[in-house]
């Protein structure tokens, strides 16, 4: 490389440990490892579920033993044992709360160090927060408001037990259980996860956030969410996750599952930045995300990511584009370093007429990293003029790394109008040059660049998020070209 | 996680695990030694044997392989009907393969000073390039059964320095039922030598069976190759072809593919660039018609810094065909300054018709320039109507968008006569007398 | 020679034209104006048949032939020529071998044989003079990579090819400068005879300067409100739409 700079930089920042990685010291409540039947149904026990989640949750863990752990992803690690993981840890609580002044300080603080204390948000954002931690959910802020509305944004527990027809009526239905291998294992021993629902014409009034976090050792982490937006109504869905440093791999396999009912709108944004292992990816968490939405008639699901944690990512936020006149978007920044490998990208299954789609995808590789997108566009005979636009960029920081492109495209109707674009190139050292001759430095420069290239993505993130991924983004990549 | 980088091109092994459980590859040799008489020493078994769940074999129906073609009785047919010049006014070289079976009559090999040309059976002791870790035959179980059966096809050495004056065209024919013609050419240039070949494979409309082909080619520094490879065959034959290029120092390849008919086609092209400032070019026109279906499979190996690879490939697919095309294109970690271009245009030109693409990158180097794009659509409607406002019939309009589509495919053949008999032909199949009529002739 | 009666279509979902009437004489040329969106340029599109336009309404009579029961193809060799408002570009198909399929369409519609390369030839020849067209333009891509002006002008040569009993002209003088709505002009008025109409669409009257019309008619919201002479074209273009519509509701 021509600039010494940009070494001294790359070494800086690599060496920048984990900002996040501290450990919230609770009295936990934790299962011991190892899945049956008997751990499921103590999971179910354990959180006072009725009859037929827990005959689903087995029916789940039945599929589950038949099934084998996926080969073809672009990824490399060492599968986990299922066995010596354990698949059930609350934060012990001594008794229910009533107000926010009980929830229990060690997890305050917790929250503080995020950044996202409730208060904070409550005051100033007007961000609603349910905030997960190993998979319980703790605290949940802004719900009289939302109540008045009719909106129900509570955790998945609490709404199997108040709101039993819905969670039933909508469970599954997009993810079913057998999807695969992970989305089979989250059904049998999903913890909690948020449930959210939107009445008829409301538009939620604020933004829904969740944040996850995982935090004892040894555990999985299986959340469940549900999003029902009920016809013509809105709703923008925040996620964000952050877990502390461990030096063992944490396997975390959600579920999300989002239903748009006709006219609705749901635009569910997803900051990652999951411990992604030190420099030789050792420790780091092992991210295997099913998430999927269905469109009904005229609605819109609109997918935005920005991934820069996780040692392995395994995640496709994908749209079955059912009704007529749907729309479909994701919008992904990942970013890899060091040996961070990520298998990302989106399925746009195209069943109703005149369904659109968008996929853009910024792939940031550096390090000794590998970052692959694969998507899947799937025209339908029934999808009468189908449209889908794909642009998949790669931008390579070092010789050591990694870029990869798997698109799938399969059309069985000849009304479709599709079209796949692709590119992989090197941060342009002209560019960086350009800036130097500025006076801007290599790492200002670097972060200018990327958040250049990423930018038609981060534009979709609601304000608030889009200066966190901003953030994020320069910590995991500023100067960390080679 | 210490070994988290994925190794290059070690993803066929995980498959076969998959795969073996489907269908007994073994079985289905001993069938196959039983029924061609042969005792080959060629192993299959490290090979899946190709099934849905196998990547490389996703799109691809080979289910009626087995039914079909291994229950078949395998019969000898004398060599007849053959046209004896498949392209009009073409001055070559010319060797004839009738069921896989070399028709010296027919033929007519070169006497060139340095020029070795010949039937692999006439060869004496030259000896037969050898597959190596990267052969097709390493992660194809079709290509592990030419390795396996294949007796017959082109033996071609040209020395330094020598170009070839005419082209080498290779006529393969399939005639009569129950064919197994499995063909292997073998191709080596010395040090700026130069050739062109022709590649046109024809089948009898009663024809049935399977065709076979593989074609290595071992392209010397500054060497130049180019093919046109021309697929017309009636009956229903199923054609697979490989190409095993490799490419020495500032060399430069061209393979054309033009699937012109075809009941089953499969084209799987792997590409090894080993030498710098080699450049490769891989384009293709797939128009199947009514039941047929097309495969195009590319692979592009850049091994070397200063390379550049180009593909376009352009598809347009009527009643009820189905298309495929699967290009990869590698760079691997020493390859800098690699310049890669792949293109993929499809048109679906029927309510019946489907295709299924998949450009991939894998790029291990970051000092590149890649590209893909892919589109798949249909006749622009704006141009039809505007051709349509001056009189132009519908149909007519349309042939002169595929002539206009493919046209850059098409001319970027290396043998004219070729081009023209393709465009003769394919005019023929679907009836475009706007195509023989004028638009050839550059008024 | 055409003759519309109380003609009413849309577009995806949207009514247009609403009740138009319009008959034209052999050898008239007549004018078509109005303010955007009145659907003049949607009148062009129903008459060349343009396929996503939908006729709700009413009929055409083309030389005693039903103009709407026939395709564009067929509206085409029957002697209707649309010069486009947006000429299409057609890459990889050559002006020349576009023209010469065209020709030959029409020819076979009136029983006769292909064109001889050579007659074809001095044909290309004689009508690219009359707009200026020069050779290079001639055997480019259909359009592509061709300014506003040698669009414009490469359909009046398409036309002076295709010697149609009516020529639409859909705001032929858009993105044009003074130069080339002269030579565009200068085609148009060679081609004009006793036997061929024209119905120029226009939206300003400069147009008009060039190509004298022996009617103007106003197009307001899917009708014709007022005809007149061409002497209406600068009235309204002194008064400007606003008056039409005023003096409408009034």
């Amino acid at each position: 490389m021509a600039y010494d700079g940009k070494d001294k930089v790359l070494e800086e920042v690599t060496g920048k440990s984990y900002e996040f990685g501290f450990t919230t010291e609770i009295e936990s409540d934790k299962a011991p490892a190892g899945l049956s039947e008997d751990i499921i149904r103590l999971i179910s026990a354990k959180k006072e579920e009725p009859e037929w989640l827990l005959k689903w949750r087995l029916e789940a863990f039945a599929v589950w033993q038949t099934m084998e752990e996926p080969n073809w992803p672009h990824l490399n690690y060492e599968k986990p044992d299922y066995q010596a993981i354990s698949y059930y840890a609350a934060p012990k609580q001594k008794k229910q709360l009533n107000s926010m002044d009980e929830v229990d300080p060690e997890l305050r603080r917790t929250m503080d160090k995020l950044g996202i204390s409730l208060e904070e948000q409550k005051r100033l954002s007007g961000v609603a927060v349910d905030f997960v931690m190993d998979s319980v959910s703790v605290a949940t802020s802004f719900k009289d408001k939302l109540a008045e509305l009719g909106i129900i944004f509570c955790s998945m527990s609490e709404a199997v037990k108040e709101h039993p027809e819905l969670v039933r009526k909508h469970l599954g239905t997009v993810v079913p259980t057998r999807d695969n291998f992970f989305s089979a294992l989250n059904s049998a021993v999903f913890t909690d996860g948020s449930f959210c629902y939107i009445p008829k014409g409301v538009r939620c009034p604020m933004e829904l956030s969740t944040y996850f976090r995982i935090n004892e050792s040894g555990t999985g982490q299986f959340e469940r969410t549900l999003v029902v937006a009920d016809e013509a109504s809105y709703v923008s869905y925040l996620e964000g996750c952050t877990a502390p440093q461990r030096d063992e791999n944490q396997l975390h396999a959600a579920v999300v599952e989002l239903v748009a009912l006709d006219e609705a709108e749901i635009k569910y944004s997803t900051v990652q930045n999951w411990y992604p292992g030190d420099e030789n990816g050792k420790g780091g968490v092992y991210n295997f995300v099913t998430k999927r939405g269905i469109c009904h008639r005229r609605s819109k699901i609109s997918w935005t990511q920005v991934e820069t944690g996780s040692a392995v990512t395994w995640k496709y936020p994908s749209c079955i584009l059912k009704g007529d006149h749907s729309v479909g978007e994701f919008y992904s920044v990942a970013v890899t370093n060091n040996a961070q490998q990520a298998d990302t990208g989106t399925k746009m299954i195209h069943l109703g007429k005149n369904t659109h789609s968008t996929i853009i995808s910024k792939g940031i590789s550096a390090g000794n990293s590998h970052n692959s997108y694969r998507g899947l566009v799937q025209i339908m005979p029934s999808a009468a003029n189908a449209r889908n636009f794909s642009q998949c960029d790669s931008l390579l920081m070092t010789d050591t790394s990694g870029a990869h492109t798997f698109p799938y495209v399969e059309v069985k109707n000849p009304t479709a109008q599709v079209e796949h674009e692709a590119t992989t190139s090197k941060i342009g050292e002209d560019q960086i040059f350009y800036c130097l001759q500025r006076g801007i430095d290599a790492e200002q420069a670097i972060s200018l660049i990327v958040n250049g290239y990423a930018k038609e993505v981060l534009n979709q993130l609601p304000m608030e998020f889009a200066v966190e991924a901003q953030k994020l983004l320069s910590i995991s990549l500023e100067g960390s070209v080679g | 996680m210490d070994n988290a980088k994925p190794q290059l091109m070690d993803r066929p092994k995980a498959e076969a695990k998959h795969a073996a459980s489907e269908t007994s590859g073994a079985a289905l040799v001993s069938a196959l030694d039983e029924l061609l008489g042969v005792q080959a020493d060629v192993a299959l078994d490290a090979v899946p044997v190709p099934h849905r769940r196998v990547e490389r074999w996703k799109y691809t129906p080979v289910a009626a392989w087995w039914k079909d073609v291994l229950a078949s009785e395998v019969q000898t047919v004398a060599a007849a009907g053959c046209e004896a010049n498949p392209v009009p006014g073409l001055d070559a070289y010319r060797l004839v393969f009738v069921n896989g079976t070399f028709d010296a009559a027919a033929s007519d090999l070169p006497v060139h000073t340095g020029v070795m040309c010949m039937p692999v059976s006439q060869r004496g002791d030259a000896p037969l390039q050898s597959a190596d870790a990267f052969s097709p035959e390493e992660s194809d179980w079709f290509a592990g059964l030419n390795g396996r059966y294949s007796q017959e096809g082109l033996y071609l050495r040209v020395a330094q320095g020598v170009e070839l004056d005419r082209p080498i065209l290779i006529h393969h024919h399939t005639c009569g039922a129950g064919v197994f013609n499995v063909l292997r050419h073998d191709i080596a240039l010395g040090l700026n030598a130069s050739v062109k070949i022709v590649q046109w494979s024809t089948a009898a409309a009663e024809a049935d069976g399977a065709v076979n082909v593989l074609t290595r080619a071992d392209v010397g520094e500054g060497a130049r190759l180019h093919i046109d490879k021309v697929q017309d065959e009636e009956g229903t034959v199923r054609h697979i072809a490989f190409e095993d290029i490799r490419q020495g120092k500032a060399s430069q390849v061209e393979v054309h593919t033009i699937t012109v008919r075809g009941a089953w086609v499969r084209n799987d092209l792997a590409f090894r660039i080993n030498g710098q400032g080699a450049h490769a070019e891989l384009n293709g026109a797939f128009l199947p018609g009514e039941g047929e279906f097309v495969d195009n499979h590319t692979t592009v190996d850049h091994r070397v810094p200063h390379c550049t690879s180009s593909e376009n490939y352009k598809g347009i697919l009527y009643g009820k065909s189905t298309g495929v095309f699967n290009g990869k294109v590698f760079v691997r970690p020493d390859a800098q300054q690699t310049n890669a271009y792949q293109q993929n245009a499809n048109i679906l030109a029927s309510d019946m018709a489907s295709m299924n693409a998949k450009p991939e990158l894998e790029i291990y180097a970051d000092d590149v320039k890649c590209s893909h794009g892919c589109t798949v659509g249909q006749f622009d409607s704006d141009a039809l109507f505007y051709a349509r406002s001056r009189g132009v019939g519908l149909e007519a309009a349309k042939a002169m968008l595929v002539h206009a589509f493919i046209g850059d495919v098409l001319k970027g053949l290396a043998v004219t006569e070729v081009r023209l008999e393709v465009e003769h032909r394919l005019a023929e199949k679907h009836g475009w007398d706007v195509w023989s009529d004028h638009l050839n002739d550059d008024a | 020679m055409l003759k519309i009666n109380e003609l009413k279509a849309s577009v995806e979902e949207a009514a247009i034209l609403k009740g138009l009437n319009l008959t034209i004489n052999p050898g008239e040329v007549h004018a078509i104006m109005g303010p955007n969106g009145s659907g003049k340029s949607t009148l062009a599109s129903v008459l060349a048949g343009r396929e996503e336009y939908e006729v709700e309404g009413g009929s055409v009579d083309f030389n005693g032939a039903d103009l709407l029961d026939m395709d564009a193809t067929e509206r085409a060799r029957a002697g209707l020529f649309l010069a486009f408002q947006y000429p299409v570009e057609i890459p990889g198909v050559s002006n020349i071998n576009f023209m010469r399929a065209a020709v030959n369409g029409k020819r076979e519609h009136e029983g006769l044989e292909p064109i001889k390369g050579k007659a074809f030839l001095d044909m290309v020849k004689k009508k690219a003079q009359l707009v200026e067209l020069d050779g290079r333009l001639r055997n480019r891509s259909v359009n592509e990579g061709f300014s506003g002006g040698e669009k414009k002008r490469n359909e009046i040569f398409q036309m002076a090819m295709l010697e149609p009993e009516l020529a639409i002209l859909d705001e032929t003088d858009s993105g044009l400068d003074i130069d080339a709505l002269r030579i565009v002009s200068d085609g148009v008025n060679a081609m004009r005879s006793p036997e061929r109409s024209f119905l120029v669409i226009t939206h300003y009257q400069r147009l008009l300067e060039y190509i004298v019309p022996d009617f103007v008619h106003v197009l307001v919201d899917g009708r014709i409100v007022r005809s007149g002479g061409k002497e209406l074209a600068l009235e309204l273009e002194e008064k400007g739409y606003d008056w039409i519509k005023e003096d409408i509701v009034a």
